[in-house]
């Protein structure tokens, strides 16, 4: 489709339009404090509650220790997930999409620009937190830093594109915050993010069944609490959650208002 | 008959550089619409429309809502998939995926709503929609063309209404469009935007832009478009000029006065009617009527207060052309 584009000339535009995508997020004050905002203000909140408390099912590591790679899985999934799935229902819904599509900017660039300036808004989080975990609570960095840019990779791939998934399956900008959050917040407290669910429960294998434990599992483990650092089936249900929301996308990405 | 020969040189003329198809612009229509069909479902909302612009000229589809105005148009475009029917718009098929990004550097769009991120400044959103194209407008002349050059540096959400449709505009012409596409310029918009947006419109057909646009304002077709289509229903039942559509240049006159002191509408010397005050004669032959009417009044002394003569408009005509044909329920 883009035969007649110069490549070089096309990853110039990718770069400019995701210099657009940043503009578009930071400018608009209330969006950026929302997203950034609420992980650092929860994972304070926690640390600051959580006090001395230590977590005996994880060998007795202090609380603080499991909430911040707790809240880094959680930047992540929130600027991917949540935040990407709001914007695309109100770009859809308000004629952006339709606009962007009718211009000549070649749909895939548009579509690197937005995972790729997602990903930024990401990592911009996750550097944050563990700044603020590090200075604030004296929780160490990663341990195993491959492991941990790795889960990373992985997560931001499979929530950008179960944002996406979401976003084709919500029918309008009012429905878009509500329906993201209550399923977004839902599968965090059934997946430990609030408090760490004893192993082998019946909460546990309910949870193992989504992906944002495995996520927050992974990360968990990248900084070398636990007795494995490596887990294939991490790993592997978040990927399969991650294809399955391409494959969702795909079909039913719409780039027209569903409302007449 | 053309012959696949030259209809794929003429597409590659058209195609490449400007100073190459430049003299060939008059000699091709920029939009040929034939037997287009589109269905929803087991809605027809396009049923074999036919038409065609010619380049430079300013055309309007009218109306009522869920005629199938918007999917027209939305095809005309490459943004939807037609069912059947040829169509060629700038010389290429806009549904032909492999000329699609060469097209869209081609054609500007002005949606219903302005689009936009309303946090970004006017500047800002004319200059990245500038980014993509090959040989844009400078944006400060976009911005003087539309008139906003005290709000260059205003966000969008500051504008008015319609300042917002005036920035609508100005990225759809940002890029230097040989055709532009306006669904409904003026929706929503006070008399005073209405005014600034027509001139902004005769401006760029006056510098040679092709206009095709959408709207179910008979008067903003009136003051626009050198010729009109009108579709109810997915089909077209009427096409012409302004003035001329439905028959209305030939169809009869009314000529209307108050009813004068100590006269009533028995004395007046030719078959005439009397409403709300007003006296109405209805005839073919308005020349013949008009001077019996004044000699009959030089003749009595009387006045012919407020004497007018009126065509139907073209409300009129529309109305009936659309008005047996309810819009769909579906759609609409």
């Amino acid at each position: 489709m883009t035969g007649d584009g110069d490549g070089l000339l096309d990853l110039r535009l990718v770069a400019r339009q995701v210099r657009y995508e940043q503009l578009a997020f930071w400018l608009n004050r209330l969006g950026a404090i929302f997203t950034v905002g609420f992980s650092v203000v929860f994972l304070v909140f926690l640390g600051v509650s959580a006090g001395t408390s230590r977590v005996k099912s994880l060998g007795n590591i202090k609380l603080i220790q499991y909430y911040v790679p707790g809240f880094v899985a959680y930047g992540v999934m929130a600027a991917c997930f949540t935040t990407l799935a709001i914007q695309l229902v109100n770009r859809r819904e308000t004629g952006l999409l339709k606009r962007l599509r009718l211009s000549p900017l070649p749909t895939w660039v548009l579509l690197a620009a937005i995972f790729v300036s997602t990903a930024v808004i990401a990592l911009v989080q996750v550097v944050i937190l563990l700044v603020i975990g590090r200075l604030g609570f004296g929780v160490h960095p990663p341990t195993h830093w491959g492991v941990f840019v790795l889960i990373l990779a992985v997560g931001i791939f499979s929530f950008t594109a179960l944002g996406v998934a979401i976003s084709t399956v919500i029918p309008n900008q009012d429905a878009a915050g509500p329906v993201t959050s209550i399923v977004f917040f839902v599968l965090l407290f059934l997946s430990g993010l609030w408090f760490p669910i004893t192993p082998n429960s019946g909460l546990a294998h309910f949870a193992a069944w989504f992906p944002i434990s495995h996520f927050i599992n992974a990360v968990f483990a990248s900084f070398g609490h636990g007795n494995r650092v490596w887990s294939w089936n991490d790993f592997l249900v978040l990927a399969i959650w991650g294809v399955a929301g391409v494959v969702v996308a795909l079909r039913r990405f719409e780039w027209a208002p569903r409302r007449k | 008959m053309e012959t696949a020969v030259t209809r794929s040189a003429r597409n590659r003329l058209l195609t490449t550089g400007t100073t190459t198809w430049l003299g060939y612009r008059r000699l091709v229509p920029s939009v040929v619409v034939e037997g287009l069909q589109k269905s929803y479902g087991p809605l027809r909302a396009v049923d074999g429309v036919t038409f065609a612009v010619e380049r430079g000229e300013v055309f309007a589809l009218l109306g009522p809502n869920g005629a199938g105005k918007t999917t027209s148009i939305e095809i005309l475009e490459g943004f939807r998939h037609r069912d059947g029917g040829r169509v060629e718009v700038l010389g290429v098929d806009p549904g032909d995926r492999r000329v699609q990004r060469a097209f869209r550097t081609r054609i500007g769009v002005v949606l219903q709503e302005l689009a936009v991120e309303e946090y970004f400044t006017v500047r800002q959103v004319l200059t990245r929609s500038a980014g993509f194209y090959p040989s844009p407008r400078p944006v400060d002349e976009v911005i003087d063309l539309i008139g906003l050059a005290e709000k260059a540096d205003a966000k969008v959400k500051t504008l008015s209404g319609g300042q917002q449709r005036r920035l609508d505009v100005g990225l759809g012409i940002v890029g230097r469009p040989e055709l532009l596409f306006l669904d409904e310029p003026t929706t929503g918009l006070d008399p005073a935007g209405r005014r600034v947006s027509w001139d902004l419109v005769r401006q760029l057909a006056d510098e040679g832009t092709t206009v095709l646009l959408t709207s179910h304002y008979m008067d903003e077709v009136e003051a626009l478009a050198s010729r009109v289509v009108v579709i109810a229903q997915g089909r077209v039942v009427a096409s012409g000029t302004p003035a001329s559509i439905g028959g209305r240049d030939v169809s009869e006159a009314t000529i209307t006065f108050a009813v004068p002191d100590g006269v009533t509408v028995a004395d007046v010397p030719v078959p005439a009617t009397e409403r709300a005050g007003q006296v109405e004669v209805r005839t073919a032959d308005e020349v013949a009527v008009l001077h019996r009417l004044t000699g009959w009044a030089l003749d009595r002394g009387v006045a012919l207060g407020g004497l007018r003569v009126n065509r139907r408009t073209l409300e009129d005509v529309y109305l009936d052309l659309v008005g047996d044909r309810p819009a769909v329920e579906e759609g609409s």
